[in-house]
């Protein structure tokens, strides 16, 4: 299937997601609650574009939305600047803090809108992208809390959680930064609980917490790795390098 | 007031009738709910044993749903009307009265554990207003005069 993105012709498979599209052929579109290993959270709407189809132009959500007849699309039309300035001011009264935010209101000339209340100190935009991360690993250790303005990513009562294993994938996956993670070279701390890492044999960096690392175990159904993941690449390689004598 | 621990037996008896399938996770949580008048932090702890899926995603229902609240309830759940034909008719002075005879403000409960109160919208009975619902049971046209009488009656347990 052909269809152009600002000008320039493109191919894709029927049903493919349009920001897939564009970033295969090195179109930049901006996005915060994407992410390729948790996809369709399509709620940041940062990733707006316009499609045209038979002479009707809409404005669609690139990352959600799929390709499914021929069209021309628009990642930089007024309509698409002037709709993606509202709702990057949004989203930085809603986290202030959030320095990819700020950095992508300053890109897109966002003007400061006195009408909206910011809410000083936040820097999480309700994405629900760590929430999705730590059920996907089967742990779910954190959720959305209560509803409204008071809404808020957290663990069960605020409190140190025992199904959290301390391995940091919501940090990693968040837009924003905004959930904090302490490390030093033996303990992390995260969701207001401590864990202690376990030291790569090998190379002597911290490999993971010994949660973490139980957790992968009792899925692969082997013995908690002393290595953290560079080693136990390298020792692949040397025992496949043993094995076939290269 | 004294809280109920949740024993191993209560809690049979609370998933009983619902299989062990995340889809009962409301239900059971309002059984909870009316047995304990709150969900008991082992009771949420339990429940996602049996249903086998986190202790967060339970938490998460049960700060979303006003009918389930995490702190012990009142043994009579006072709901004062602040709809539209409510608050003309003077829902704010029932309010006051009743904050003031009870000393707690909405979303509150009495220390002696006997009171609730909430805040709701339109109960669908504006021609009554200023209306309150006292477990399940309506008051219409309430004056500050009245309001003395029923909560005496309600403490004594006597049928209203
Ligand atoms: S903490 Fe980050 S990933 Fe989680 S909801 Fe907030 S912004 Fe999204
Ligand atoms: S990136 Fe598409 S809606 Fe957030
Ligand atoms: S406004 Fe109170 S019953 Fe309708």
């Amino acid at each position: 299937m052909n269809i152009t993105i600002d000008g320039k012709p493109c191919v894709c498979e029927p049903g493919e997601y349009l920001l897939d599209v564009a970033r295969r052929n090195r179109i930049v579109i901006p996005t915060l609650c994407h992410h390729d290993g948790l996809p369709g959270q399509g709620c940041c709407r940062v990733c707006i574009v316009e499609v045209e189809i038979r002479g009707r132009r809409n404005i669609v959500t690139s990352c959600v939305y799929p390709v499914e007849r021929e069209c021309a699309v628009f990642t930089d039309s007024d309509a698409v600047n002037q709709q993606r300035r509202v709702v990057l001011a949004l989203l930085r009264s809603r986290a202030p803090e959030a320095d990819r935010i700020n950095r992508l209101c300053k890109l897109y000339k966002v003007p400061e809108y006195e009408r909206f209340a910011s809410k000083s100190g936040e820097k999480c935009i309700l994405c629900g992208l760590c929430v999705k991360a730590c059920q996907s690993l089967g742990t779910g250790a954190i959720a959305a809390m209560n509803r409204g303005v008071e809404k808020e990513v957290s663990t069960p009562y605020d409190k140190p959680s025992d199904d959290c294993v301390g391995c940091g994938s919501c940090a990693a996956v968040c837009p924003t930064g905004a959930i904090e993670v302490k490390e030093d070279a033996a303990s992390r701390a995260i969701w207001n609980r401590e864990f202690r890492l376990r030291i790569c044999e090998r190379c002597g960096q911290p490999a993971g917490t010994m949660e973490e690392l139980e957790l992968a175990a009792r899925k692969s159904g082997a013995e908690p790795s002393a290595l953290c993941g560079e080693c136990r690449k390298k020792a692949v390689a040397d025992a496949m390098a043993a094995t076939y004598g290269v | 007031m004294a809280i109920p621990a949740i024993s191993d037996q209560d809690f049979d008896r609370l998933t009983r009738a619902y299989p062990s399938d995340r889809r009962y996770a409301l239900a059971v949580m309002q059984d909870m709910q009316r047995r304990y008048n709150y969900i008991p932090p082992e009771g949420l702890t339990a429940l996602a044993e049996y249903l086998n899926c986190p202790v967060a995603e339970l938490y998460s229902m049960a700060t979303f749903y006003k009918a389930l609240s995490l702190k012990p309830k009142g043994n009579h759940i006072i709901k004062v009307c602040d709809g539209t034909a409510c608050h003309i008719r003077g829902s704010v002075n029932l309010l006051n009265g009743i904050m003031a005879a009870l000393g707690i403000g909405p979303e509150e409960t009495t220390e002696d554990g006997e009171f609730s109160l909430e805040l709701v919208n339109c109960l669908g009975s504006c021609a009554l207003a200023p209306v309150m619902v006292v477990d399940g049971v309506y008051y219409g046209k309430v004056t500050l005069e009245s309001l003395p009488d029923i909560f005496n009656r309600l403490r004594e347990g006597a049928a209203v």
